[in-house]
């Protein structure tokens, strides 16, 4: 256990190393996410198409941009997986003593950490253009471990899907393919109360909605009265995402 | 003598078609390098990905160091170490970081971890470039980390898939040179898969040679050469004038022991040339055949290898391949 538990450290590690050679991906993937926030969150809430309540539009989807970024740097995760499993070094890590679990979920963390940064960077464009943020170190922290944690869970996922998709190409294409339903079918941009039945069915077993909405109560509108309802989600969501790249590790390959 | 490798009945099956292994029986010594020789496709890399419990076998059984591979994968693992054909570092951080990710991956204490990097960076002329990031690195220094990052531990058998391949000679020298003492010092037992007969030759104490999951021959190099007899006569004839039959004519003769064909000769292997030559050109002329070269070898490793396996080796297009495959790997 502890074993496992230093693997994943080590995991992290390397993703920081790797963050502190090379950082332009950051800068890149971080120009998508801004254009959100500073053009199209003005523009849609000049319109008021949208019912926000007190909340300033732009106030209202800074979380979801945030996390739809977070999500999207998970996602492709798994790409880095299906290059290191084309070069020998799964190989190689699957032939030391470390154990698969703590590869998958050292990993997967590392993805969080990588996602953390570029959470970060969103931040002070935010605040430039005049997005609210509750001032409370605590709630920031908290939120800031949610996005971290669930990164994780959505890196899993990726590598889940690594396993399956022995191709760029195609792990490529099923990546999109599960991105925007993910960020559509969720309240990164709008209630869920406005949206037609079915997809607001759809939207309850979403995890990015309740990762959104943990986070936008702790950074944007301090409504915390799910909140618990939201940590449950995403431990449960983490915990089973976890448990199916585990297992089908082995199968990258293979 | 200490077992290092034992298979028995080895099978793997790929999707319930491809043979890869047909009942591989296969012992190493201890302490000894071992080559594993044969072309492409021939079940190399799948017999090494079984012993190191990447993946199972069909059915048969393997050890390590008396350990199953099924059964006791984790124990295995603590044992050996493994360096793959594609490339296995991490090309965006430096050499010294690969190999202290590595470190503590294998769990090597902390106030162990500069000494034993030192060393294995010493050990491959790498101490220079350690800081470097490693997409600066050529072919052979990438090469030689991957060997450092399996030498941290000091394994008791390292496996090494095709450790050579689309290096350019004096980086092969150099390669072989660090394994050599790590043989030496540490008492490493070294198990390679090669298509190079030099390589075979020159490194290896034994050698076993594999064509389509089957093992057709094994030995030490010597004995390997002196399994075919005695000397080879190699007669070329004139262009478009080669007549496949009088291969018959020769083997019909006692002092012949065995002749194998080719596109544009016969390899008449026998046990003293200078007296079968007049013997066998008195044959060709009798059939009116026009020699156009003749010329007395020993027999080399490729002959063993063109004996059992039937064709030799030519590869250049894949090693190519690989070249440029590593090659896009180390620049992203």
């Amino acid at each position: 256990m502890i074993k496992g538990l230093k693997i994943m450290l080590v995991m992290v590690e390397l993703e920081l190393r790797r963050l502190r050679h090379d950082r332009t991906e950051l800068y890149f993937r971080a120009v998508q996410p801004i254009l959100w926030i500073v053009i199209y969150g003005p523009v849609m809430s000049s319109v008021r198409a949208i019912p926000t309540g007190e909340v300033p539009y732009t106030d209202f989807i800074t979380p979801g941009i945030m996390i739809q970024t977070t999500t999207f740097v998970s996602i492709f995760y798994g790409l880095m997986m299906v290059w290191e499993r084309d070069s020998g070094i799964l190989k190689k890590l699957l032939v030391t003593p470390a154990s698969r679990y703590s590869v998958v979920i050292g990993r997967s963390m590392a993805s969080g950490v990588r996602a953390l940064f570029q959470a970060l960077i969103i931040l002070p464009v935010a605040l430039i253009i005049g997005v609210h943020f509750i001032h409370n170190p605590v709630y920031f922290v908290l939120a800031f471990t949610i996005i971290f944690l669930a990164s994780g869970g959505f890196a899993a996922i990726s590598i889940l899907i690594a396993s399956f998709m022995k191709t760029r190409e195609r792990f490529l294409g099923l990546g999109q393919a599960i991105i925007m339903p993910l960020f559509f079918a969720s309240n990164a941009l709008y209630p869920t109360q406005i949206m037609p039945p079915l997809l607001r069915e759809i939207s309850t077993f979403n995890p990015l909605s309740y990762v959104v909405d943990a986070v936008r109560g702790l950074l944007i509108t301090g409504d915390l009265s799910n909140l618990l309802m939201d940590l449950a989600s995403i431990t449960i969501f983490d915990a089973i995402s976890f448990i199916l790249a585990s297992i089908s590790f082995r199968r990258i390959i293979e | 003598m200490e077992l290092a490798v034992q298979t028995k009945g080895l099978v793997k099956v790929y999707g319930g078609k491809v043979r890869a292994l047909d009942k591989v029986d296969l012992t190493v010594d201890a302490g000894t390098s071992f080559a594993l020789l044969g072309p492409n496709g021939a079940g190399k890399t799948t017999l090494m990905r079984i012993l190191t419990t990447q993946i199972r076998p069909t059915a048969g059984e393997a050890r390590v160091f008396g350990l199953d591979v099924v059964r006791q994968g984790s124990k295995v693992r603590r044992l050996i170490s493994y360096v793959p054909q594609e490339m296995s570092v991490w090309t965006d951080i430096s050499g010294y970081e690969n190999l202290l990710i590595y470190a503590k991956i294998f769990g090597i204490p902390r106030h162990e971890r500069r000494k034993v990097i030192d060393e294995v960076l010493e050990n491959m002329g790498l101490t220079g470039v350690q800081n470097e990031p490693v997409s600066t690195y050529s072919g052979g220094m990438i090469r030689r980390l991957e060997i450092a990052c399996a030498m941290l531990i000091k394994p008791k058998i390292i496996f090494l898939d095709e450790p050579t391949i689309g290096l350019d000679p004096a980086a092969r020298k150099v390669v072989w040179e660090s394994l050599q003492v790590f043989k030496r010092e540490y008492g490493v037992t070294i198990f390679f898969n090669t298509h190079y007969m030099d390589e075979a030759d020159q490194y290896a104490d034994n050698i076993a040679i594999i064509n389509q999951g089957k093992i057709v021959a094994r030995g030490t190099a010597e004995e390997l050469k002196h399994s075919l007899g005695g000397e080879i006569i190699t007669i070329t004839f004139e262009k478009g004038i080669f007549k496949p039959d009088i291969a018959q004519e020769f083997r019909k003769s006692s002092y012949v022991k065995d002749v194998i064909v080719e596109e544009e000769g016969l390899n008449v292997i026998v046990s003293d040339a200078e007296s079968t030559l007049p013997y066998l050109i008195n044959i060709l002329r009798e059939n009116g055949v026009p020699i156009g070269r003749v010329s007395i070898t020993r027999p080399t490793l490729d002959d063993v290898f063109l004996k059992f396996v039937g064709t030799r080796i030519v590869e250049k297009g894949r090693i190519s391949d690989v070249k440029h495959m590593r090659d896009m790997i180390r620049k992203g």
